[in-house]
């Protein structure tokens, strides 16, 4: 068995830099279709996984897109509300294990302020407190894993979306204005527990009765005044409107059911999941876009570097020639040749994975805070593909200089 | 012994598309161990005579016969066994792997047959380059001088103990000095290991010391028995 790796390897030592760039472009190459795939996927299991919460969600007739950016992943905006008597209804209807109302407007240090009930605090029982209890009276708080508070702390709310009352006092150009839509209310939240982690906008929420939250606005608390009653049943007559109702159906019939009921004149009913289809849909033909210019790239790449090698290879008629007349086989010089490029396009393809891999979770770092869900980046089996397509090519196509080589006749080499 | 045995019968070579022969040669023999210098001049068809007795270009007719094997017959896979194992080559420009060290160029030749070089081998390939004044095996090729590279390459032609070692111009390229010790070198190191040399040069200090020197004129060797300082041959008879 002949050996051709001294002749390839002292090739590649002559060529370092050749083989350097070779390398890097390949790599790049690979590396940009895979991010943009890995980043796409990410993107669609880590919005979706945030949606996991949400089965249906009911709100006033608009954007379905709204509702559920505003509920799901808290890109706190001025939605319609959807009335008292609609939470009333979702409330007692059949099949709803729980209906929660989400109502915010304010925030404590950029940590948004939601109110709710301790069925959706706890995601109906599934998800206990890591340390203390979920709030049991009126002035209590549970937080999220990422707010930086310990039990027993003190909140002060402040009214207004923390970014908006920044970029009110940016317009604004002076204090007032912020001071009128940031100001501190007079009650004081009690942080009472702590959630676990769930990987999305919610773990940097607090979350409080939604009694309090409707009190410090001055609207009735759904309940009897001085009642300390929290959470439903509530008394339809002091109810008010809000953003928008988390439902958790019993089951999957029941969910259909509660969406048809719930598509009237006076309010919309959605799942998370139909709208985020659409967005994938959207994203999908975007990707599919830049995948597509990916592959371009990748095969313009090759074909460049390839182009370069066989010009090479040709220049190198006489070295090849000359192995051939001191004894090596046409089979020998084959192997130089066709184990120099698939080596360089095999390894440019492995390195533009890992570089992919590492482009994406650095990617997921800078777009995880700013979406509000975290992306789990992995290597999935069509960047895999990607990359073995690629090496496979690699391998077909360095045949070709490979076999020119053997055409020629050894004599022809050395006068070359 | 045999392996090294030289005869030609009938040959004659025209490139493609040529009408006139190149060269032709009736008969001509070279014993075992003997050594040939061949000149000519520039396009006479010196080297492509060469690369005919090495198989490196298929003649258009005739034989040329290496002890029992008619080399002009063989099939390629046994035609490069044959060079494998039977041939030495030197070469104008040396020829070596750049990227490689000195002591891996001369043991190149055993990669063509074997994943790894045997001890025997490798220490055959350190005595070599000990012989021909390489001190610095491990030195990459690319670095070394012009002379030292042709002692490279002689070693390598060596390696093996090849019956045949056909060189083309070895001295060319080299400062008077180095031809001398290359010379020297080259036919000390055939004469050591009994083999046949033929030598393609103008040089006629390496001429001289030839066992016989033809020149290729018009087509034909013809054999040369003095030489002027000057390289014009005063005296000669036609080889057929």
């Amino acid at each position: 068995m002949f050996n051709p790796l001294p002749v390839v390897m002292a090739d590649y030592r002559r060529n370092r830099l050749l083989v350097g760039i070779t390398l890097a472009l390949i790599a790049i190459a690979v590396a940009i279709g895979v991010a943009v795939i890995a980043q796409e996927r990410a993107l669609r299991q880590g919005s979706a996984r945030a949606a996991d919460d949400f089965d249906l969600l009911v709100g006033a007739p608009g954007s379905p897109t709204q509702l559920v950016l505003t509920s799901v992943y808290l890109k706190l905006q001025s939605i319609p509300l959807v009335s008292g008597e609609v939470l009333d209804k979702t409330s007692r209807a059949r099949g709803v294990r729980y209906a929660a109302p989400i109502a915010f407007g304010d925030n404590w240090q950029g940590h948004p302020i939601v109110g709710t009930i301790t069925d959706f605090a706890s995601r109906g029982g599934t998800l206990p407190p890591t340390e203390g209890t979920l709030f049991t009276r009126r002035g209590e708080a549970v937080i999220g894993a990422r707010v930086p508070l310990a039990l027993g702390a003190q909140i002060h709310p402040e009214h207004g979306d923390h970014h908006e009352a920044d970029g009110d006092d940016d317009d604004d150009g002076d204090g007032d204005a912020a001071e009128h839509h940031h100001h501190e209310h007079a009650l004081t939240y009690t942080v009472v527990g702590r959630l676990p982690e769930r990987h999305n906008v919610w773990d940097s929420a607090i979350l409080v009765p939604v009694e309090d939250v409707w009190a410090i606005h001055g609207l009735p608390s759904g309940h009897p005044a001085e009642s300390p009653q929290l959470g439903p049943p509530w008394d339809a007559a002091q109810l008010p409107g809000v953003p928008a109702i988390a439902i958790k159906p019993d089951s999957v019939s029941a969910a259909y059911g509660l969406r048809g009921q719930f598509r009237t004149p006076q309010s919309t009913a959605l799942f998370p999941a139909e709208v985020l289809n659409e967005l994938y849909a959207t994203l999908g033909n975007v990707r599919d876009l830049m995948a597509l210019l990916a592959v371009a790239t990748q095969v313009l790449v090759v074909i460049a570097v390839l182009m370069a090698l066989l010009v090479g290879f040709l220049a190198r008629a006489r070295q090849f020639a000359v192995l051939r007349a001191i004894g090596a086989s046409s089979r020998y010089v084959f192997a130089v040749i066709w184990l120099e490029v698939s080596v360089l396009v095999a390894s440019g393809a492995a390195i533009g994975l890992a570089l992919g891999y590492g482009a994406s979770w650095l990617l997921m770092q800078w777009i995880a805070p700013r979406t509000g869900f975290s992306m789990p980046v992995s290597i999935g089996g069509e960047e895999l593909l990607l990359a073995t397509t690629l090496a496979g090519a690699g391998l077909v196509i360095a045949l070709l200089p490979a076999w020119l080589a053997l055409r020629r006749p050894i004599a022809e080499g050395l006068k070359a | 012994m045999t392996h090294g045995h030289l005869r030609l019968t009938d040959l004659s070579f025209r490139f493609a598309g040529q009408t006139q022969a190149l060269f032709s040669i009736q008969n001509f023999e070279l014993a075992p161990g003997q050594t040939l210098g061949i000149r000519g001049a520039s396009g006479a068809g010196k080297t492509t005579l060469l690369h005919c007795l090495g198989g490196i270009e298929p003649v258009t007719a005739g034989q040329i016969c290496w002890g029992d094997t008619d080399i002009s017959q063989l099939p390629a896979g046994e035609l490069t066994r044959w060079r494998q194992q039977r041939l030495g080559l030197v070469f104008q420009d040396f020829h070596l792997v750049e990227g490689l060290s000195a002591l891996d160029n001369v043991l190149l030749p055993a990669s063509f047959a074997t994943w790894k070089a045997p001890a025997d081998l490798r220490v055959r390939a350190r005595r070599l380059l000990d012989r021909v004044g390489i001190r610095e095996p491990a030195r990459r090729a690319e670095l070394l001088s012009r002379g030292e590279r042709q002692r490279v390459a002689v070693a390598r032609a060596l390696l093996f103990e090849p019956p045949v070692v056909l060189a083309d111009e070895p001295t060319a390229s080299l400062d008077p000095e180095n031809r001398a010790i290359i010379s020297e070198l080259l036919c000390e190191l055939v004469r050591e290991h009994a083999a046949t040399l033929i030598v393609v040069s103008h040089e006629t200090s390496l001429l001289a010391r030839m066992d016989q020197q033809m020149e290729l004129r018009g087509g034909a060797l013809q054999e040369i028995v003095a030489t002027h300082p000057d390289n014009s041959t005063i005296e000669g008879k036609p080889h057929v």
